[in-house]
C-alpha cells in the first residue's frame, strides 16, 4: 500500500479543519448559496489530505505513461510533445473548403479537421430534396470520390493527419472510404495514412439524427465494419472516435458523456472480438473525443476519471495487454453550448478557460471554438483567432512545464473519485439494460439526455447558473462586432458536377458497384471492403446510403 | 364566453439539421408554462408544418433555426400559410441568427425572433400578450 498519509496525521487534520469550519470559516449570514459542480455534485469550501487519505498513491494514480494512466498517457506528456492544434474547418463546396485548409496549414496548425455538410453527414446528395436547402452548411460537400480528391488537393496526406469528422456511420462508410480510394489514386500506401475518423453510432441514431434513419443496430455495424477493415488495411488510422463531445453537447452531464462514450466503446470491442479480433490489434486505435465545458475543475476530473475507467475495462474485462490499449486518448473541443450569441467577444475568454481545462486534464489534441459559432459558421478572423488561442496556451502560459500538474490536489482528485464513481454507477445501469446499442433503441438514452438538457436550460431560466450577457449583465443595445461568414454558393456548383459525373461515368459499373454493396448486406459481410472498391466508380455517396437502406430498412428515433 | 382554453404550439424544425436540444427544452419548458406544445420534430417540410397547424388548431408555431437555414425555409413557410389562409397563428422562430438577419426575417412574416440565449420566461410573455383569446 502506498497511502499518502501517516493515519495519526490524517486524524489530526480532520480535528483542526473541524474546528476551523466551525470557528474561523464564517459564510456570509442568512446566505444560501449552493456550491456544487455543473453536474451537481456538492462540493465543500475546503479539501484537505483527509479526504485523499483512502487513496493508494502507486495504484490510484501512478505515473505518466503507466497504469492507471490517471497522471497522463504518455511518459513526458507536454515536454516531449504538445498537443495538436486541430481547428475544425468546413464549408460550402470542396474547392473553397481546400483553400481553408491551406491558410490553416499555413498559420501553424499542425492537422486538418474537416467538417462535413449536413446532407454528406446524412448520407444523402447534395441534390437530394430532403438536402438542397443544407448543401454546404455545417460542412463541406461530398458527393463523389472527385469532390474528395478536390478537398485534399495539393495537401500531403502522406505526412499531415487528418481528421474526418464523418459523425454517422452511414456517411463515413463513403466518405472514409473515398479518402482511403482517392489515397490509393495517389498512391500513398494505406499505412503510410494517419487521422482520425469520428464513426459513431450514437451520432447517428440519438444526438443528431436524420430523416430515413437506419436501426441502431446497423448504424452500429457499419461502425463496427469500419474498425475492422482499418485494423486489417489501415494501421495507422483511428477508425472511431467516441464523439462524447457531440452527446455533451445536447446535453448530457460530465458523467454522462463519459459513461456513454466508454459503454459505446465496450460495445465496439465486444463485437470485434466475437469478430475474431485480439483486443490488442484494435484497441490501440479506438479514440475519444470530449468536451471542455465551463466547470474548469470537474473538467479536469472527467479527464482524468475517464481515462482510470477505461484502463480497468480494457485490463480486467477485456484482458488487453498492449499498454496501448490501456491508455485512453482524447481529443477535446470547447463547448460551443457554452458560447453566447450575447456579447460575442466574451466567447474568446470562454474559449480559453475550456481549452486550459483540456491541458491540465492531459488531452491529446485540442480544437478552440470561434467566437462567433452562436452567430455563424466561423470566419476566418475568429478561426485565427482561435488558433492563436491555441497557441498563446502553448507557447506563453507554461502550463505545460510539468506533467499533471493537478494531480495530488485534495479537490482535484476529490472530484476525480466522484466522476468516476457516477461514471461507473451510469455504466452498470447501462449493462443491465444489455448495452448502449440496446439503450439506444429503446430511446433511454434520448431521454436521459433530454432530461440533463432540460434541466440544464432550467438552470439558466431560474438565474441560478449564471451565464455573463444571457441572464445577468444583459446590454440593451449590442453593436455585433463580427463579420458574418456567408456560406458560398453550393448547390450550383455540386449539381453540375453531379451531372457531368453521372454522364461520364460507366453505367454498368455503377450498377456492379452497387449490387456489391448490396450484396455484401445480405451475406454479412464487411462493408467497407466493398466500398472503397465501390467508390472508384463514382457512385455517389447517396446511392450507397441507398442501398445500405434498402437492405437494412429504416426507423423512427422517439420523439422526446 | 367560454372557458379560457389552453394555448396550443407547435414547435418543429425543417432542413437537415439535426440540433434539437433547442427545439426540446423549450418545448418543455412552454409546457411547464401551461401550454399545450406540440412537437412535430425534426426535418420537416414546410407543407407538413402548415397542415399540422391547421389540423392541431394552433394558436403559434415555433421554429427552431441553428445553421443558416433560415433565410431559405422561412418564406416557404409563409407561403405556405398564405396558401391556406393561416392568418391568426404567431409564427416565431428561435436559434442562431445573425442581428442583421433579424429585420429581414421580420419582413418575410415572422412576428417575433428570439435569439440562442433568449429565456423562455420571455418567449412565454411574448405569446401570452400576443395570442389573442
Amino acid at each position: 500500500m502506498s497511502r499518502l498519509f501517516d493515519k495519526n496525521a490524517i486524524e489530526d487534520i480532520d480535528r483542526e479543519k473541524d474546528q476551523w469550519q466551525k470557528e474561523i470559516y464564517q459564510p456570509a449570514e442568512g446566505e444560501e448559496k449552493v456550491f456544487e459542480t455543473l453536474s451537481g455534485i456538492p462540493v465543500e469550501p475546503l479539501y484537505t489530505p483527509a479526504h485523499t487519505a483512502g487513496m493508494d498513491y502507486l495504484n490510484d494514480l501512478g505515473f505518466p505513461g503507466q497504469e492507471p494512466y490517471v497522471r497522463g498517457v504518455y511518459p513526458t506528456m507536454y515536454r516531449g510533445r504538445t498537443w495538436t492544434l486541430r481547428q475544425l474547418a468546413g464549408f460550402g463546396p470542396a474547392e473553397e473548403t481546400n483553400k481553408r485548409y491551406k491558410f490553416l496549414l499555413k498559420e501553424g496548425a499542425t492537422g486538418i479537421n474537416g467538417v462535413f455538410d449536413y446532407p454528406t453527414l446524412r448520407g444523402f446528395d447534395s441534390t437530394d430534396p430532403f438536402a438542397r436547402a443544407d448543401a454546404g452548411r455545417g460542412g463541406v460537400a461530398i458527393d463523389t470520390i472527385e469532390d474528395m480528391r478536390i478537398l485534399f488537393e495539393g495537401i500531403p496526406i502522406d505526412k499531415i493527419s487528418t481528421s474526418l469528422v464523418t459523425c454517422q456511420p452511414i456517411c463515413n462508410i463513403s466518405v472514409q472510404s473515398m479518402y482511403f480510394a482517392s489515397a490509393e489514386m495517389r498512391n500513398v500506401p494505406l499505412d503510410k495514412l494517419t487521422g482520425t475518423s469520428q464513426n459513431d453510432f450514437l451520432m447517428e441514431t440519438v444526438i443528431t439524427v436524420a430523416p430515413e434513419l437506419l436501426p441502431p443496430r446497423f448504424s452500429f455495424k457499419l461502425s463496427c465494419d469500419a474498425i475492422e477493415y482499418c485494423t486489417k488495411h489501415v494501421p495507422r488510422w483511428n477508425p472511431i472516435s467516441f464523439a462524447g463531445y457531440n452527446y455533451r453537447e445536447s446535453g448530457c452531464s460530465a458523467a454522462q458523456e463519459v459513461a456513454f462514450v466508454i459503454a459505446n466503446a465496450t460495445a465496439c470491442s465486444e463485437e470485434l472480438i466475437l469478430r475474431g479480433l485480439e483486443v490488442d490489434s484494435f484497441a490501440p486505435r479506438l479514440s475519444f473525443f470530449l468536451s471542455a465545458h465551463n466547470d474548469f475543475f470537474e473538467e479536469i476530473a472527467k479527464y482524468r476519471a475517464a481515462r482510470r475507467i477505461w484502463f480497468h475495462i480494457m485490463k480486467e474485462r477485456f484482458g488487453a495487454k498492449d499498454p496501448r490499449s490501456l491508455r485512453l486518448r482524447f481529443h477535446v473541443q470547447t463547448a460551443g453550448v457554452a458560447l453566447t450569441a450575447q456579447q460575442p467577444l466574451n466567447n474568446i475568454s470562454r474559449a480559453a478557460y475550456h481549452a486550459l481545462s483540456a491541458v491540465l486534464g492531459g488531452a491529446q489534441s485540442v480544437h478552440i471554438d470561434g467566437y462567433d459559432e452562436a452567430l455563424c459558421t466561423p470566419t476566418e478572423l475568429s478561426s485565427l483567432t482561435a488558433l492563436r488561442t491555441n497557441q498563446i496556451l502553448q507557447l506563453e502560459t507554461r502550463a505545460t512545464n510539468t506533467i499533471d500538474p493537478l494531480g495530488g490536489s485534495y479537490f482535484v482528485e476529490t472530484l476525480t473519485n466522484k466522476v468516476e464513481e457516477e461514471t461507473l454507477r451510469l455504466l452498470d445501469e447501462i449493462d443491465g439494460m444489455g448495452g448502449i446499442v440496446k439503450a439506444a433503441a429503446t430511446g433511454w438514452i434520448h431521454k436521459e439526455i433530454s432530461n440533463s438538457a432540460y434541466e440544464y436550460q432550467q438552470a439558466i431560466e431560474s438565474g441560478k447558473m449564471p451565464i455573463v450577457g444571457v441572464n445577468c449583465y444583459q446590454m440593451e443595445e449590442e453593436e455585433l462586432p463580427v463579420d458574418l461568414f456567408q456560406v458560398p454558393e453550393t448547390l450550383q456548383i455540386q449539381e453540375q458536377k453531379l451531372k457531368r459525373i453521372k454522364n461520364e461515368r460507366n453505367g454498368s459499373h455503377v450498377r456492379e458497384a452497387l449490387d456489391a454493396v448490396a450484396r455484401c448486406c445480405e451475406q454479412d459481410g464487411n462493408l467497407m471492403e466493398v466500398i472503397v472498391e465501390s467508390v472508384k466508380s463514382r457512385v455517389t455517396q447517396g446511392e450507397i446510403s441507398q442501398t445500405l437502406k434498402g437492405s437494412y430498412g429504416t426507423w423512427e428515433p422517439p420523439l422526446f | 364566453m367560454a372557458t379560457k382554453k389552453k394555448i396550443k404550439v407547435l414547435v418543429t424544425k425543417v432542413g437537415l439539421d439535426g440540433h434539437d436540444r433547442g427545439a426540446k427544452v423549450v418545448s418543455s419548458l412552454l409546457k411547464e408554462a401551461g401550454m399545450e406544445v406540440i412537437y412535430l420534430g425534426m426535418f420537416q417540410r414546410p407543407e407538413g408544418i402548415v397542415k399540422a397547424a391547421i389540423d392541431e388548431d394552433v394558436d403559434v408555431i415555433g421554429l427552431s433555426y441553428l445553421s443558416g437555414e433560415h433565410l431559405i425555409f422561412t418564406p416557404k413557410i409563409v407561403e405556405e400559410m398564405k396558401k391556406n389562409s393561416v392568418d391568426d397563428v404567431l409564427l416565431l422562430a428561435g436559434g442562431t441568427f445573425p442581428a442583421e438577419d433579424i429585420p429581414t426575417m421580420e419582413e418575410m412574416g415572422i412576428d417575433k425572433v428570439f435569439r440562442a440565449g433568449s429565456l423562455t420566461a420571455s418567449i412565454v410573455d411574448y405569446i401570452k400578450t400576443n395570442v389573442e383569446e
